[in-house]
């Protein structure tokens, strides 16, 4: 029988979750951090309310992308630990489950995370999301998507490298670039409002750059996995 | 597809890691229900034989073939046909010995029941802890469950790296009823070791194996004791 690509993927993912949901190492880090860092930006911008509203969109990315380098950098600890990637590479079927298993993980995390964020941002930021809450939930969640996308990506391109904690960062935010214009304009466009309906444009392109990242990764996994 | 007869062939394959070669023009046939057996020092390119069988490293130069498929062209199929025993077993320490039977199950495209998976355990002697996380169990413990993971799937050749390690006695009977079951059902056994004594018990053919070349391809009956004493490692050039 074929290995089924939804079941190894589903595998991956539900092998990851399961291991944070027992050790909450990645996880409970990540919510320390990111509140420190809103808590930080808050206190060093004062009650300014129009300033915060106006940075408010780039210092909860800020915050999502420093705390997402956190979950990133753990993609592959589990197979580190359980004797490497040939543990899963030994398996048949379609190489590319694992990518799409760690993507899938790392997607449902940081979305986790923005549950717990976003109240926290809204009280210390003074932020606002509530008015047009589907469309901030719609661009936050396009936005996670690309940065796991990329950032699953990466991890697995820099997991063998000595100095991986310091190249992915440096190989990944560039990339991310696109990715980081859509969110937070549109973030902040979603937060301050918008009038004149300029937000369309930003969700477009982060629609685009998020199919074009995920074709382009999904197809040449392999070639970063296989020897 | 080549001769159904045969596991494995390899022939005149070569491995080279970084700028040593961990493999020299190794040629060999396993017979399709045979037991064979790899012994050699440390370094003699026991582990990096057994990666390559299982398409997990690419021949440097040489051909070869496993269950009649090639080695270069397809590695999938090979997969499927194929499980490897590592040394360090691919367990997950924080799943439970279920969780694991379970994710070795479903990463073979194996959809089980909790029954199945039971017998698994129950047949490595580890049903009375099936609810326990595997790094709470001993090392001798992990590698019965590591052995379980591959009564996951249906497999024709399975590879075993240094099965006989942190086992006691009772572990070691549990590795020699594995491998004459298996056997038994028609698989064929790739083992490397470095406990010759243990390891040649079982065997059908001993390969010998020395800084990557094949000192000796024979029966057991056949070995030197020169073959059985341990050798010094020489870096293989």
């Amino acid at each position: 029988m074929k290995s089924s690509l939804a079941l190894r993927t589903w595998a991956i993912l539900w092998k990851d979750l399961l291991i944070e949901l027992r050790t909450k190492q990645s996880f409970s880090a990540m919510v320390f951090f990111a509140a420190l860092v809103l808590f930080l930006f808050g206190f060093a911008i004062g009650p300014d309310t129009a300033t915060l509203s106006r940075l408010g969109g780039g210092l909860l990315w800020i915050a999502i992308a420093f705390t997402g380098m956190l979950s990133l950098g753990r993609t592959f600890q589990s197979e580190e630990v359980a004797g490497g990637l040939d543990g899963l590479r030994m398996y048949p079927g379609e190489i590319r489950a694992i990518y799409l298993g760690k993507l899938l993980a790392n997607f449902s995390m940081l979305v986790v995370l923005e549950v717990v964020l976003v109240p926290v941002a809204a009280v210390l930021l003074q932020l606002e999301p509530w008015g047009r809450f589907p469309l901030f939930v719609g661009i936050t969640l396009l936005g996670t998507f690309g940065f796991s996308v990329i950032g699953t990506f990466y991890a697995s391109l820099t997991q063998h490298l000595r100095a991986r904690e310091l190249m992915l960062p440096l190989l990944l935010f560039p990339a991310l670039v696109p990715v980081f214009l859509g969110a937070v304009n549109g973030t902040t466009l979603a937060l301050a409002g918008d009038p004149l309906d300029r937000i369309g444009g930003w969700i477009r392109l982060l629609i685009s750059f998020d199919i074009i990242f995920f074709v382009v990764c999904v197809w040449i996994y392999p070639l970063v996995l296989e020897e | 597809m080549g001769d159904s007869s045969v596991a494995v062939r390899l022939d005149k394959i070569s491995k080279r890691l970084g700028w040593t070669w961990a493999l020299r023009e190794i040629g060999l046939e396993v017979e399709r229900g045979s037991s064979v057996v790899l012994i050699g020092p440390n370094g003699a390119g026991k582990t990096t034989l057994l990666r390559l069988v299982a398409t997990l490293l690419k021949p440097t130069t040489g051909t070869g073939e496993v269950m009649g498929f090639s080695l270069q062209e397809d590695a999938d199929a090979i997969r499927y046909r194929t499980g490897l025993l590592s040394a360090h077993g691919h367990l997950y320490g924080d799943l439970n010995a279920l969780e694991n039977l379970r994710f070795a199950a479903w990463m073979g495209g194996v959809s089980v029941d909790e029954a199945r998976l039971r017998a698994a355990l129950a047949k490595v002697g580890l049903d009375h802890v099936s609810k326990q996380r595997a790094r709470e169990f001993s090392s001798g413990m992990q590698k019965r469950l590591a052995f379980a993971t591959l009564l996951m799937r249906r497999l024709d050749l399975v590879l075993l790296d240094e099965p006989y390690a942190s086992l006691d006695s009772d572990g070691i009977r549990m590795v020699d009823d594995f491998v004459d079951e298996w056997r038994a059902g028609g698989g064929t056994v790739l083992l490397a070791t470095h406990r010759r004594g243990l390891a040649v018990r079982k065997a059908d053919r001993v390969a010998v194996l020395q800084a990557g070349r094949l000192h000796r391809y024979c029966r057991p009956d056949e070995l030197e004791p020169a073959d059985l004493d341990p050798q010094p490692v020489v870096p293989a050039g």
